[in-house]
């Protein structure tokens, strides 16, 4: 079966052609698309881009695979981010890490991830992409087990 | 100690929301725009000294004057790839006024004569980069933006995917026209950015979002704040070993520790300070003795032999092991080193691991070399300036710190 975009996602791209002025600058657009519309980004899903923006399929791949937000697999779990840069690592995020990974990675997938500019709220996680600020394990636990 | 410029409405609730904007002074700027030709608007920025916040300090004029000057379709794309460890100020204004920054677009469209613009949002920052985009929105709605505008300017959020590299401005530019987001080639002499080939400015969020304030009240009200060189405020951000992290404007040259105990409440659990990173993690460290003398401004930040960067400051107290932070630092390079030069790619990659013989106690005098030389070899011989940056944060531990680091050899 061929990947075809949902038809909010087809006027969304209707709308987005006419603010560039050229169809490849629709890649990253389209990429985050299908990754919202499918959950990950399918070989099938390339080729379709591959098609609306004029471009090589390689080409698709090349930039998919670039981009660290971009999956090219799909998850089976929910995604729990836990940031391990300085300003969080000077703060605890190793025993956060270490909490989610013994308590919560039955559940959900534990990503360590670079500064996501919450240095102000360290340490910092997401979970499904939502910013949580000055976590403590006590708080993933109410957060992680009510979801 | 603060002085509000551009974070004048943050504490106002629902300043996101036009009607709630336009109360408190939103848009107010463009009336006396319009009574200027677009080359006064670009000669008031000039005047006011106004200088790129996203971390380079450029003067913005310039910049301006060059995207101005080159024949061809002009566009506006403004940097909110904001991703440098230890800075999140640009996601204040998005977020808590992001009609400032649609103002500030308006202006600085109309100064280059450009219609078109795009905000590149990193990412991480979907709900932020969302509540712009609700403001974009209203704006439409009410005829601030698009066709029936006093002055036509069209909008687009351009959503990044994840990579530290896009911040870069070609590189961002790259990734806006659908590549991966490698590094262009820098020019011999000053010349606009291109975006398909068509001359282009690219300025950071907080950049474009002080225009506002210099149009209603002109250059001079704006250099009176600040020293000679770096006039007017910043949005300063702090973290790490601080009691109250977060990101608070000051004028350029408040003294760094007066700033970090009156703004930040002093370090953590009244420990006592070890070491500052001034702006943004690829700026070197400072000592403690060297920050009781810093000001937060480009000329003394660099005369210390570090820069003020994107104005993040990370405190760290005297627990901390400079080894592991390095090694922290380090690793961050590693993972996001675009791959395109091979002295990157391999020399942060090389630096990460040797550092890890250095947190296990493993590492012997040689690594020591090693550290230094793939240091020096990452230092000019790449497209971007990532490389010499990771340089620099290698080459201001071992400076102030190489104690540590001996302390580690068998």
């Amino acid at each position: 079966m061929s990947f075809s975009f949902n038809e909010t996602n087809s006027l969304k791209i209707e709308f987005l052609a006419k603010r560039y002025p050229q169809k490849k600058a629709l890649i990253l657009p389209l990429l985050w698309l299908a990754q919202k519309q499918e959950g990950f980004i399918s070989e099938k899903a390339m080729a379709k881009i591959s098609e609306l923006s004029h471009m090589p399929y390689m080409h698709i791949y090349s930039v998919a695979s670039f981009y660290s937000m971009f999956r090219l697999v799909k998850n089976e779990k929910k995604v729990v981010e836990v940031c391990r840069t300085l300003s969080c690592e000077l703060n605890g995020s190793e025993e956060i890490k270490k909490h989610l990974l013994e308590n919560h990675s039955d559940k959900y997938e534990i990503v360590e991830v670079e500064c996501m500019g919450a240095c102000g709220g360290a340490p910092m996680c997401t979970l499904e992409g939502k910013y949580i600020e000055n976590v403590t394990p006590q708080m993933l636990d109410e957060v992680l087990n009510a979801n | 100690m603060q002085t509000k410029i551009v974070s004048k409405n943050f504490e106002i609730p629902h300043a996101n929301i036009l009607e709630v904007a336009l109360k408190n002074g939103r848009y107010t700027s463009l009336e006396k725009l319009f009574t200027y030709q677009p080359q006064e608007v670009i000669d008031i920025i000039k005047t006011s000294n106004l200088r790129g916040k996203g971390g380079g300090g450029a003067p913005a004029g310039a910049k301006w004057q060059l995207a101005s000057d080159f024949a061809g379709i002009k566009y506006l794309v403004v940097n909110a790839d904001e991703s440098e460890p230890g800075t999140f100020k640009d996601r204040q204004i998005i977020s808590k006024d992001p009609h400032l920054l649609i103002e500030g677009i308006i202006c600085t469209c109309y100064a280059i004569g450009a219609n078109s613009s795009y905000i590149y949002v990193r990412g991480e920052y979907e709900e932020f980069s969302d509540i712009l985009q609700a403001a974009i929105d209203e704006a439409y709605a009410k005829n601030i933006l698009g066709d029936e505008a006093k002055y036509p300017v069209e909008i687009t959020i351009h959503r990044g995917a994840g990579a530290y590299i896009c911040g870069e401005k070609s590189a961002l530019l790259e990734s806006l026209e659908g590549n991966r987001g490698h590094p262009r080639l820098k020019p011999k002499s000053p010349e606009p950015e291109f975006y398909f080939g068509e001359p282009t400015l690219v300025n950071n969020v907080e950049t474009i979002a002080s225009v506002p304030f210099i149009i209603e009240n002109g250059a001079e009200a704006y250099t009176a704040y600040g020293t000679d060189c770096s006039c007017g405020t910043l949005l300063f951000a702090i973290s790490g070993h601080v009691q109250n992290a977060g990101v608070y404007e000051a004028e350029f040259g408040v003294g760094m520790w007066d700033y970090i105990q009156k703004l930040g409440g002093g370090v953590k659990n009244g420990k006592k300070l070890k070491a500052v990173i001034p702006g943004g993690a690829s700026t070197p460290i400072l000592p403690a003795h060297l920050v009781m003398e810093a000001k937060l401004d480009y000329e003394n930040l660099k005369s210390l032999g570090s820069a003020l960067g994107t104005g993040g400051m990370i405190v760290l107290d005297e627990d901390t092991s400079m080894v592991k932070a390095l090694k922290n630092l380090l690793r961050f390079y590693h993972h996001e080193s675009c791959g395109q030069c091979t002295p990157c790619r391999e020399g942060t990659s090389w630096v990460d691991k040797t550092l890890d013989k250095f947190v296990n106690k493993t590492a012997t005098l040689q690594d020591l070399e090693v550290l230094k030389s793939v240091s020096k070899s990452m230092n000019g011989q790449t497209i971007c300036v990532f490389a010499p940056a990771a340089s620099g944060v290698i080459d201001g531990f071992l400076e102030h710190f190489e104690a540590e680091f001996l302390e580690c050899i068998v």
